[in-house]
C-alpha cells in the first residue's frame, strides 16, 4: 500500500472514531453495559457490519458518479421526498452536533476544571478556528489519530480481566437477564441508532468527493470502510466490556460523560485517564465537526450551491455560512442548560426515525445503471443491503414507543 | 384557551407534588445507589493516585449535583402513610451522599479512602432500601 492510500484511510478512521464513537456510542455502549452485561455485543456487530454495507456503498456512488449522495437523492427522489430526507437530517445532525460540543465542553471541564459554559464557547470557537484553516486532510488526521487514545478502553478492558467465556457469549443473540424485555428492545435500538447514524454516510460520501475519488479508489473504499468501522466496532466493546465488569456490580448506571473514563482510571491509572479524556475529547470534536459539516453539504447539494472545504469561502460563501450557522445554532441549543447526555439519547433514538430517509435513496442509486453503469451493487451487496433495509425499517417504527415505554431508558 | 387551563392544572400538581408510589420510591433508591457507588469508586481510585485532582473535583462536584436534586426531591415529595419513613430515610440517605460527595471534591487522601468506604456503605443501603420496594 502506498503512503498516499496508507494516509488516505485516515477519512475511514475520521469517520469510525469520530462518527462511530462518538458522544452516541460512549453513552449508548456504557450504559447497555452496565445495564445488560455482555449481552448486548451482537448488536454491536450488527451495527457495524450494517454502516460498512452503507458506506462502500456511498463511497462507491461517490467515486463513479464523482457526486455525493445527497445531491443524487434530490435528483433520483424529486424535490418532494429530498426536502423531507433534508429536513429531517438537518434536524437530527443539530441535535448531535449540539450534543457532541456539549460533549467537548465537559471532556474540556474534566481536564481544566474552568467553568462549562465558558468552555462551550471557547469550544466552538476552536472548532471553528479549526475548521476554517485546517485542509481537510488535516481535519481528518488531526482528529482521527488522536481520537485514537480512546484505545486505551480496549487495555482496559483487558487489564479488568473480565471472563471471556462470557464475553463470546455475548456475541450470540439469544434470552437476557438483569432488565425488562423493553429495556433490552430500547438499547438494541438505540445501539443500532448509534452505530449507523445518517451523518456519517453523508460526511463519508462528501469527504470522498472531495479527495477526489474515482475508479482507481474503489479499492480503497472498501478497505477503509471495513477498517475504519470494525476500527470503530472494537472500540465499542471495549467501552461496554469495562462497563459490564466495572459498574454493572456496582449498580453504577452512567449517567455522565465523565463515568466512562473513570474505568479507564480505574484499569490503567492516571494516564489511562487523561488518555481517555483526550481520545473522547477529539472523537467528540471530530464528531461536531463531521455532523456541521453533514448538514452544509446536505443543504449546499440540495439546493445546488457550490460547496466543499477545498473551496476557498468566497467562492463557497453559502456553504461556508451554513455550517458557521450550524455551530452557532448548536451553540444556543447547549447553551440552554439541556444536559448533553439526554441530549445524546434523544438525538440517537430521533435519528433511528430518520434513518430509512436516509438509506433507501443509497440502495436505489447504488442499484441505478444510468448512474453506476457497470459498477452497482453485487449479488452480496445488494442481499445486505435490503436486509438492512428491513432491519432499518423495523427499528425505525419501534424507536419512538420504546422511548415512551422505558421512560427514556430509565426502565 | 384549553390547552392553558390544562397546562396550568399541571403545573399546579407537579407544584404540590404528585404522591410517589412504592415503584417510584424504589427508582430513586437505584438512582441513589448509582450516585453513591461512583462516588465510592471515584474515591477510591482518587487515594489509589489514579485521578487528577481536577478530576475529581468537577466529576464529584456532577455527582453531587445529581444527589442534591435527589435528596431535595425526596424531601418535597408526598407518598402513602406506608411509605412515609422509607421516603424520610431515602431523603437523609441522599443529604449524606450528597454531604459527602462535596466534601470528595477538595478531600485528603486519608479523606478520600474514609468517603470511599462511607459511600461503598451509602449505596449498600440504598440497595437494601430498593429491594424492600421492589
Amino acid at each position: 500500500m502506498s503512503l498516499k492510500n496508507f494516509l488516505a484511510i485516515a477519512l475511514g478512521i475520521l469517520s469510525a472514531i469520530g462518527g462511530f464513537v462518538d458522544i452516541g456510542d460512549l453513552v449508548f455502549n456504557t450504559q447497555a453495559g452496565a445495564t445488560f452485561g455482555f449481552q448486548l455485543l451482537w448488536v454491536v456487530v450488527i451495527g457495524v457490519v450494517g454502516i460498512i454495507v452503507y458506506s462502500e456503498m456511498c463511497g462507491r456512488v461517490a467515486a463513479i458518479s464523482k457526486r455525493p449522495v445527497f445531491d443524487l437523492v434530490r435528483e433520483r427522489t424529486g424535490f418532494g421526498a429530498g426536502l423531507a430526507t433534508l429536513i429531517a437530517s438537518e434536524i437530527v445532525n443539530l441535535l448531535t452536533c449540539a450534543a457532541e460540543v456539549g460533549g467537548v465542553a465537559i471532556t474540556l471541564q474534566l481536564l481544566s476544571g474552568l467553568p462549562y459554559r465558558l468552555l462551550i464557547l471557547l469550544g466552538v470557537v476552536a472548532l471553528v478556528v479549526l475548521s476554517w484553516t485546517l485542509p481537510f486532510e488535516w481535519i481528518e488526521r488531526v482528529f482521527g489519530y488522536l481520537g485514537l487514545c480512546l484505545l486505551v478502553f480496549a487495555v482496559a478492558a483487558i487489564k479488568l480481566h473480565p471472563d471471556w467465556g462470557k464475553v463470546a457469549h455475548g456475541f450470540v443473540p439469544g434470552s437476557h437477564s438483569g432488565g425488562s424485555t423493553m429495556l433490552y428492545l430500547y438499547f438494541v435500538v438505540g445501539l443500532l441508532g448509534a452505530a449507523l447514524t445518517p451523518y456519517e454516510v453523508y460526511f463519508y460520501s462528501s469527504g470522498a468527493v472531495e479527495d477526489g475519488w474515482g475508479l482507481k479508489e474503489l479499492g480503497l473504499n472498501k478497505v477503509t470502510s471495513i477498517i475504519g468501522y470494525a476500527l470503530g466496532g472494537f472500540l465499542s466493546f471495549a467501552l461496554m466490556i469495562v462497563a459490564a465488569v466495572l459498574f454493572l456490580p456496582r449498580g453504577i448506571d452512567p449517567q455522565f460523560l465523565g463515568t466512562p473514563p473513570l474505568a479507564s482510571a480505574d484499569a490503567v491509572g492516571e494516564l489511562g485517564l487523561l488518555l481517555a479524556l483526550v481520545g473522547i475529547l477529539f472523537a467528540v470534536g471530530g464528531a461536531a465537526i463531521e455532523t456541521c459539516f453533514a448538514g452544509a453539504y446536505n443543504l449546499a447539494q440540495f439546493f445546488g450551491w457550490r460547496w466543499g472545504k477545498r473551496e476557498r469561502p468566497a467562492r463557497a460563501s453559502r456553504f461556508a455560512l451554513s455550517w458557521i450557522v450550524i455551530f452557532a445554532l448548536a451553540l444556543l441549543v447547549v447553551m440552554t442548560g439541556y444536559d448533553p447526555v439526554k441530549l445524546t439519547e434523544y438525538s440517537v433514538i430521533f435519528s433511528v426515525v430518520a434513518l430509512p430517509l436516509t438509506y433507501l435513496p443509497i440502495l436505489l442509486i447504488a442499484n441505478d445503471r444510468t448512474y453506476m453503469g457497470s459498477h452497482t451493487n453485487g449479488r452480496l451487496a445488494n442481499v445486505l443491503g435490503v436486509v438492512y433495509f428491513a432491519l432499518i425499517l423495523l427499528v425505525a417504527v419501534a424507536a419512538i414507543p420504546l422511548l415512551v415505554l422505558t421512560n427514556g431508558g430509565q426502565g | 384557551m384549553q390547552a392553558a387551563a390544562i397546562l396550568a392544572a399541571a403545573l399546579l400538581c407537579a407544584g404540590c407534588g404528585g404522591e410517589l408510589s412504592a415503584s417510584a420510591l424504589s427508582k430513586q433508591a437505584d438512582s441513589l445507589r448509582s450516585l453513591a457507588a461512583e462516588g465510592a469508586l471515584l474515591a477510591e481510585d482518587s487515594a489509589a493516585g489514579k485521578t487528577t485532582h481536577t478530576f475529581r473535583r468537577v466529576h464529584s462536584s456532577d455527582l453531587d449535583k445529581a444527589a442534591s436534586k435527589e435528596a431535595t426531591s425526596l424531601q418535597t415529595a408526598k407518598t402513602k402513610p406506608a411509605l412515609e419513613s422509607e421516603r424520610h430515610r431515602l431523603a437523609s440517605l441522599a443529604q449524606r451522599i450528597s454531604d459527602d460527595l462535596d466534601r470528595l471534591g477538595n478531600a485528603s487522601k486519608g479523606q478520600q479512602r474514609s468517603l470511599a468506604n462511607e459511600l461503598r456503605r451509602a449505596a449498600d443501603q440504598s440497595n437494601r432500601i430498593a429491594e424492600s420496594l421492589k
